[in-house]
């Protein structure tokens, strides 16, 4: 273990810590602001350490992990996404339970799982950071412990999150068997073997439940629902963030985009999560369930990134998180913002006119789901724009018709809140009234806005950045 | 920089009017009719100083996101300059025809009508071919908004209604420039969308006949073509004035403008192929769209519909494909966007006096409103195309121009022509004269209304008198394009 | 080919030879239930009471906290066998190791998970384990 090698894992070293120190400090004294500045501290410690190094050479710590630009990118988007977790929730805990603290250790903590996930070089390291983000996520889904929706949300998490680790890992067994080793690669050599091919297929299940495709995404509108919003915020960018990365870095190490099944697979995959996502989500009346049947569609997209050629799919996909995990997080955390302390504002009659209540979280919402949608100006567009544009050059037709089909679906449905949000206020009181809005969440989804504003606009730094570090090869 | 300002005037005077409303909602209806009638002051200056030689009158290009090879850059032709001069007449009239009517949040709304004639004239200055898409989808969410908004009773579903069938045509464009810049790309090795470096690239037949389809699809929605018009009536009806004098006048503008400015010069082998098809359904959205306007009982709904007719000709028109044809749908969108967007204005000002447009609940208004019935007169006339004013000389070209490809076609259109008479006097008779219904006795037109209407009444006249100053703008245009089809038919097969 | 032709040899190898020894042992065994062999078998000893007995909630907590604590042996164990080659780092990293237990450790003392009968820990609400309150 060089210097170098601390200063690659910094980010993993430092998250870690936070986990560590929130734990001190809530066993000296139990105190919310100090329990969630020392988790945010934490994690922008992690993210400042990104972006001070400077190397940029890939490097392999033990056989475990490897820490190169691609890392250190989807590294980035995990530590911000969890951070604006972390500051929306500050906000949101204080009106619920009475023990915050507690909270503060199991988010970072699944942030390094996540961190984990995306470093892998291994099997093992992946099936490692994968228990060790599901087991936070148990705890942090039925963190409220109010209602019924939160336990059974948290069960069916744990038993679902728990069969898929089994096929997980059961794949991972296979592969050994095949090849008596963990490590990623050498590339062609799964596809020779059957009995590796067994193992990648039992992979892809661990993965398309974590990503919540279909057919492997039952448990999402229930858990989305039960979770508090900005765990939901959390599991649907960070956690399944970590794993789009790993898939993206595992079929390129692996090659596995030579086999023409694979291909067909995906393909099929994508194009149902795209449909059956959009529709889905159609006949909600649920916010929280509403995004959660988006965000499959949406993964669904993704995956085009994913079948398109490595120079311009790795880049879209890049961008296409980005501007997902912007939004994503924008919309729980109003969600958040404008619930009670006894039941989240999930209902559609919720948002009934909140542009005349409350109009700086329904701007804030308005920007969040016109990104959703691809609207030019916003992060969205610019991402769909690159997606579409490395699907049309892989040739990707079947998959590029889902997408223009899902899209004009999905349009329905976000439209369905945004009418909602510009409809005449009622003249009797409010559905809810709910309360005034804690300043760490205004600045959270300020800055989410302007970041999707400002991407949507000037798309060209974030591009360039996005070369430099997310097409690396490894 | 002019192009850019052209842009950015309504843009800053929405932004501005919306905090402005609070303090005096009549600044902020001030200062939107100031900068509409900047931008117009700017085109008519443009259009003096237009060069003799070349198309272009001015373009302006500047650095956007050099890693996909787009570039915020403009162009400014006669055809743009034409369409501009409509934008800043029809802004105008927007926000003059909406100055008592709307009463609630007015900063937003103004914040919305200028966006949307931003959009609008992005659309008709874009140079680069995403850039073009960012308008073309621009203009909707600020239109959405202003029908969810301050629309009728069936507001929500007519704005999503106008939201989705955009939003489908849009994304198809979307694949087809994505799919022609690659194309343009693997040929030449540079990824372009500008407009004027991607004219010359090389489609095999199917492939341009593919894009060709993907193009049309988003401009015919927009325009509308029969088959993708069902928003259309929903839209109109329900929106607010302003939204019906924009939409009426210059949304559907964009797509004639679409199907002008991209489909001849960028798929000018593929274009025959699919022009016989596309006449016939232009021709049919003639007669079907006499025919259903005939059947509204709903005044704005009525002159909706009209809408699909006056742009069947727009379609024919580019699709005959002559210089005359095309000529034509130039005219015919000026003329349909004055017409029609002033008498939605009308429509307006009876829904403002009676809080009604349904044609059972008017009647007899001409006593009561003498004014405004030979106003109303005036621009019934113009929009069936009474020689002389602004709707004959476009229709009357568009109709020699298909003569001459397709005389069955062209005697077909011009029983359109017959119905739209029916159809214009049946909405006189229904609504200004018979025997009077309801109590109320509204008063005639106030000196704002006469302003409006008497300045549109006068550009009606002049195109309609002197149409040889727009045919002057557009010929170079117009030129290009019969130049470009004439070289892909004596060229030989692109490569496959 | 062969590969695969194996897996599925021992798949419905492993299946058959289930199947067929439960069938004959159906076939071919007497059958006399009597209310002696419906019993639960428990090592010989006579059973007391009924099956599904609510265990207290505080075993669980213990068996977790003894379980973490023990899993330290099993780290121990090995570490004292290579303590002799890398001494210092050895010696740090046990020593981070230990640490991090002993705050779970003072975790769980300050609010009470050690202890049995629980007063309402340190003041503060606490409902993870039962307070003597709502027992009653």
């Amino acid at each position: 273990m060089t210097a170098l090698d601390l200063q690659a894992l910094l980010p993993l070293v430092l998250t870690t810590a936070t986990a560590i120190a929130v734990m001190i400090a809530v066993t000296i004294t139990r105190r919310h602001g100090l329990a969630a500045w020392l988790c945010a501290a934490g994690l922008a410690a992690a993210i400042a350490s990104i972006a001070s190094a400077r190397e940029c050479a890939p490097r392999h710590i033990s056989d475990l992990l490897v820490i190169d630009s691609f890392a250190r990118f989807y590294s980035g988007l995990i530590l911000a996404g969890s951070l604006v977790v972390a500051v929306l929730s500050y906000g949101y805990l204080k009106l619920r339970t009475d023990r915050h603290e507690e909270y503060y250790i199991l988010l970072p903590l699944a942030a390094v799982g996540s961190l984990v996930i995306v470093c892998s070089a291994n099997l093992l390291a992946f099936l490692l950071g994968l228990e060790l983000l599901s087991i936070c996520l148990f705890a942090l889904i039925a963190y409220r412990r109010t209602g019924r929706g939160d336990l059974e949300a948290a069960v069916k998490y744990l038993i679902l999150a728990g069969a898929s680790s089994a096929f997980a890992v059961f794949g991972a067994a296979l592969i050994y068997a095949d090849r008596g080793s963990l490590a990623f690669g050498p590339p062609g050599l799964a596809l020779s073997s059957p009995v590796a091919l067994a193992g990648i297929a039992a992979l892809l299940v661990g993965v398309g439940f974590k990503l919540a495709l279909v057919p492997f995404h039952f448990w999402t509108p229930d858990v989305y629902q039960g979770a508090p919003a900005p765990i939901a915020g959390f599991i649907a960018t960070v956690s399944k963030g970590a794993v789009f990365a790993l898939a993206l870095r595992y079929l390129s190490t692996e090659n596995l985009l030579a086999d023409g099944r694979i291909i067909w697979l995906l393909t099929a995959i994508a194009a149902a999560s795209m449909l059956a996502g959009n529709l889905l989500a159609l006949r909600q009346d649920n916010v929280k369930r509403m995004l959660a049947y988006s965000s499959i569609a949406h993964v669904g997209y993704l995956l085009i990134a994913l079948l398109a050629s490595a120079s311009l799919g790795r880049p879209a996909a890049a961008i296409y998180l980005t501007a997902y995990f912007l939004a994503s997080l924008g919309a729980f955390g109003v969600v958040g913002a404008l619930s009670q302390p006894t039941r989240d504002a999930d209902a559609l009659a919720d948002y009934r006119g909140l542009a005349w209540r409350r109009p700086f979280l329904a701007f804030t919402l308005t920007a969040m789901l016109l990104s959703l949608a691809g609207l030019p100006l916003t992060a969205g567009f610019v991402g769909k724009l690159s997606l579409v544009f490395s699907g049309v050059s892989s040739a990707l037709w079947l998959l590029l018709s889902a997408l223009v089909l899902g899209s004009v679906i999905s349009i329905f449905y976000y439209l369905r809140l945004l009418a909602a949000l510009f409809a005449t206020p009622p003249a009797s009181e409010p559905a809810i009234s709910s309360p005034n809005t804690p300043w760490p969440t205004t600045a959270a989804l300020l800055f989410l806005t302007v970041a999707l504003l400002a991407i949507g606009l000037w798309p060209a730094p974030l591009l360039d950045l996005i070369q430099k570090m997310a097409v690396a090869a490894w | 920089m002019t192009l850019l300002y052209l842009i950015l005037i309504p843009l800053l005077a929405g932004l501005a009017a919306w905090p402005a409303a609070r303090v005096a909602p009549r600044a902020a209806r001030g200062l939107c009719l100031a900068a509409s009638l900047a931008q117009l002051v700017i085109a008519a200056i443009l259009w003096q100083n237009t060069p003799t030689t070349g198309q272009w009158i001015e373009t302006l290009s500047l650095p956007w996101i050099p890693q996909l090879g787009i570039t915020f850059s403009l162009f400014l032709d006669g055809l743009s300059l034409l369409l501009i001069l409509l934008t800043g007449l029809l802004g105008a009239l927007a926000v003059l025809a909406s100055w008592t009517a709307i009463r609630e949040n007015v900063g937003f709304f103004h914040f919305n009508l200028m966006a949307t004639l931003a959009g609008v004239t992005g659309v008709f200055l874009a140079r680069d071919l995403i850039l073009f898409y960012v308008f073309w989808e621009l203009m909707l969410v600020p239109l959405y908004l202003l029908i969810r908004i301050w629309g009728g009773d069936r507001r929500v579903y007519a704005a999503t209604k106008f939201f989705l069938f955009t939003q489908a045509g849009g994304l198809l464009l979307l694949l087809g420039i994505l799919a022609l810049a690659i194309t343009h790309q693997r040929q030449t090795g540079t990824l372009t969308f500008d407009y004027l470096q991607l004219i010359g690239t090389a489609l095999s037949p199917s492939q341009g006949v593919w894009l060709l389809l993907a193009f049309l699809a988003a401009f015919a929605v927009k325009l509308p073509a029969l088959g993708l018009h069902p928003w259309l009536p929903d839209a109109h009806s329900q929106a607010p004035t302003a939204g019906s004098v924009v939409l009426a006048g210059l949304v559907l503008k964009a797509g004639g403008y679409g199907m002008l400015r991209f489909l001849i010069p960028l798929f000018p082998q593929a274009f025959p192929t699919i022009a016989p098809a596309a006449m016939a359904l232009a021709v049919a959205g003639i007669l079907y769209g006499a025919a259903l306007a005939f059947a509204q009982d709903d005044l704005k709904r009525l002159i909706a519909s009209s809408s699909i007719s006056h742009m069947g000709f727009v379609l024919l028109g580019v699709f005959a494909a002559n210089e005359l044809a095309l000529q034509g749908a130039v005219v015919v969108m000026i003329a349909h966007g004055l017409t029609t967007g002033t008498l939605f204005a009308l429509a307006g000002a009876i829904d403002e006096r009676l809080h009604t447009h349904h044609l059972d609940r008017l009647g007899g208004l001409w006593t009561d409103m003498p004014r405004m019935g030979g106003v109303t007169l005036f621009f019934v006339l113009a929009g069936l195309g009474l020689p002389g004013l602004a709707g004959f000389v476009g229709e009357f070209l568009v109709l020699l121009g298909a003569w001459q490809t397709s005389p069955v076609l062209a005697a077909l259109a011009s029983a359109g022509l017959v119905l739209s008479v029916v159809y214009s006097l049946r909405l006189m008779q229904r609504v200004f004269l018979g025997p009077k219904v309801g109590e109320e006795t509204p008063r005639d037109l106030s000196a704002r209304e006469w302003l409006m209407l008497s300045v549109m009444a006068a550009a009606t006249i002049w195109v309609g008198l002197w149409p040889q100053r727009v045919l002057d703008a557009s010929a170079p245009a117009v030129q290009n394009m019969q130049k470009s089809l004439s070289d892909a038919a004596g060229a030989p097969e692109a490569r496959p | 080919m062969t590969d695969v032709l194996g897996i599925v040899m021992f798949v419905v190898g492993g299946v058959l030879f289930v199947l067929v020894s439960l069938t004959v042992g159906r076939l071919f065994r007497p059958r006399r239930p009597g209310q002696l062999k419906g019993e639960i078998y428990e090592c010989g000893e006579p059973t007391v009471g009924k099956g599904q007995v609510q265990f207290d909630l505080r075993f669980y907590v213990v068996a977790m906290l003894f379980v973490i604590f023990d899993v330290e042996i099993a780290l121990l164990y090995p570490w004292a066998q290579v303590f002799r080659q890398f001494p210092k780092a050895a010696f740090w990293d046990l020593a981070f190791f230990v640490g991090l237990l002993l705050v779970g450790y003072a975790f769980a003392w300050r609010y009470g998970y050690l202890d049995w009968t629980r007063p309402r820990a340190g003041g503060q609400a606490d409902d993870d384990a039962q307070t003597p309150e709502q027992e009653r």
